[in-house]
């Protein structure tokens, strides 16, 4: 019985070490000094207005040689900066009210996810990452195509780490967040600037 | 078992029957054996999908209920003679509603935060619902306090919470204003009853307790100041004279809503110290 079991682990080594030699996933945990959403949206059909998210985590997986990997990510909805934050004598600041019921609602939802399904490859490098995002307790897709992807190690420091920018669109009413359509835009375009270090 | 729970013949009839049948056997004697109708309703919706609904936010929820309470309204005036208990019984039916309303925001504060902030919603929603229900056979200052209410409640919302809960708000304002007017015109009083009062004291009560616990939120004391209202439009009067007594109550109401708004305002509460 052991020499069956044995000449059977010789037979399959060859078809079993290039698999364990290719799979190599690799975890990562997200910067949160350099990882930051940002969004942008129409105001009045004159300009475009940007604003950013401060606070942002999450952890994402690749393995390069498998062509496959994920990310998660957890925004702080009340880090929310559109530039606009010193009240002065108005009764309130563009950053307060993006922060109400009218807009992000961040006393009742003070969080938006991501989480992947799935990542498309270009070579080595991530191109496309469909997933799921949550914003106001409401789920619905969003594609990030990957307009950029390094990894190497930080000059500084020296520890590994990966990172890029990716960038999708979502309309804002598809999660309940209607306030001032059409006024301000509904389609919003969303840009992840994203930094992690190799566990 | 489970596939028989998931066939739609047991799941919509079956399962239903049983539990409606057991609901009217154990109730009929209380004389609540109609419960069966609701119990065969919860069975079929839990077998079918289940009780997680999406999520409905806060502000969704009041809309939701200030859009049914005129109903609710329209049966208690033709349906019912109310007791003296009826007021302070729908001000706490409204007090439980509010706690649902908030219940995302206050899981997430501290427990001694979430007992007063819960506490304070509740006792502010409860307040406005039974104390303007309390006006119901004075067509006149019901009017006037749903209109100042509204409009104290709404200029305060925009002004430290959010631009659309301040919007709902005036709109109370809007129908309690015209109908006031009406009675202007006529120069004669028209039925308020449950309908305008309840309508009007719910919408504002759980207005105010959303925007309150909304951040940035409408401040604790100008929701405070706003529950005065159906208080103030009771002071003295003109008793003769639609017009000059709308006008007077009106003023009693606005005073106070006028009050309410600039504890709203940042630079009145910088002066203020608070």
């Amino acid at each position: 019985m052991k020499k069956a079991l044995l000449a059977a682990a010789v037979v399959a080594l060859p078809f079993a070490a290039p698999l364990s030699a290719h799979a190599n996933p690799e975890s990562y945990t997200i910067d949160p000094t350099h990882t930051f959403m940002y969004w942008e949206v129409e105001h009045l059909g004159v300009s475009m207005q940007r604003g950013r998210f401060e606070r942002t985590s999450g952890k994402f997986t690749l393995d390069r040689a498998a062509r496959s990997g994920g990310v998660e990510l957890a925004v702080e909805t009340a880090s929310l900066s559109s530039g606009d934050n010193v009240k002065g004598s108005r009764p309130r600041t563009l950053d307060d009210h993006l922060r109400t019921a009218d807009f992000f609602n961040v006393a009742e939802f003070p969080r938006m996810s991501f989480k992947s399904t799935g990542v498309k490859f270009a070579g080595d490098v991530p191109s496309e990452i469909a997933g799921q995002l949550t914003l106001l307790g409401v789920t619905k897709p969003l594609t990030l195509k990957v307009e950029r992807w390094v990894c190497r190690d930080n000059p500084m420091n020296k520890k590994p780490m990966c990172g890029g920018n990716a960038s999708g669109t979502v309309k804002r009413t598809d999660f309940g967040m209607k306030y001032g359509v059409p006024a301000i835009g509904d389609e919003v375009r969303l840009w992840v600037s994203m930094e992690g270090y190799k566990d | 078992m489970e596939e028989l729970l998931g066939h739609p013949a047991v799941q919509g009839g079956l399962a239903p029957f049983a539990v409606a049948l057991v609901v009217a056997l154990a109730l009929f004697a209380a004389r609540l054996g109609g419960l069966a109708i609701g119990a065969a309703l919860a069975t079929a919706v839990y077998l079918i999908g289940g009780f997680a609904f999406p999520p409905v936010s806060a502000q969704q929820k009041i809309l939701l209920i200030s859009l049914a309470v005129p109903v609710v309204g329209v049966i208690v005036d033709l349906a019912f003679k109310p007791t003296r208990a009826a007021g302070p019984v729908l001000g706490l039916m409204a007090g439980v509603l509010v706690l649902w309303v908030g219940i995302n925001v206050l899981k997430q504060k501290e427990i001694t935060a979430l007992l007063f902030a819960a506490g304070g919603v509740f006792a502010l929603v409860a307040w406005l619902t039974s104390a303007m229900f309390a006006l119901r056979d004075d067509p006149v200052r019901a009017g006037a306090a749903g209109l100042t209410l509204g409009l104290g409640l709404g200029v305060s919302a925009m002004l430290s919470a959010s631009a659309s809960y301040g919007q709902y708000a005036v709109s109370v304002a809007a129908g309690a204003g015209a109908f006031l007017l009406v009675q202007m015109l006529l120069n004669r009083n028209i039925v308020a009853g449950a309908t305008l009062t309840l309508s009007a004291g719910v919408a504002c009560g759980l207005i105010a307790a959303g925007a309150s616990l909304s951040t940035p939120p409408v401040p604790w004391y100008a929701a405070a100041v706003l529950a005065l209202i159906p208080v103030a439009v009771r002071l003295p009067a003109p008793k003769s004279g639609v017009w000059l007594q709308a006008i007077t109550v009106s003023i009693y109401g606005g005073i106070v809503a006028l009050a309410a708004c600039l504890l709203s305002w940042p630079e009145m509460q910088q002066r203020l110290g608070l």
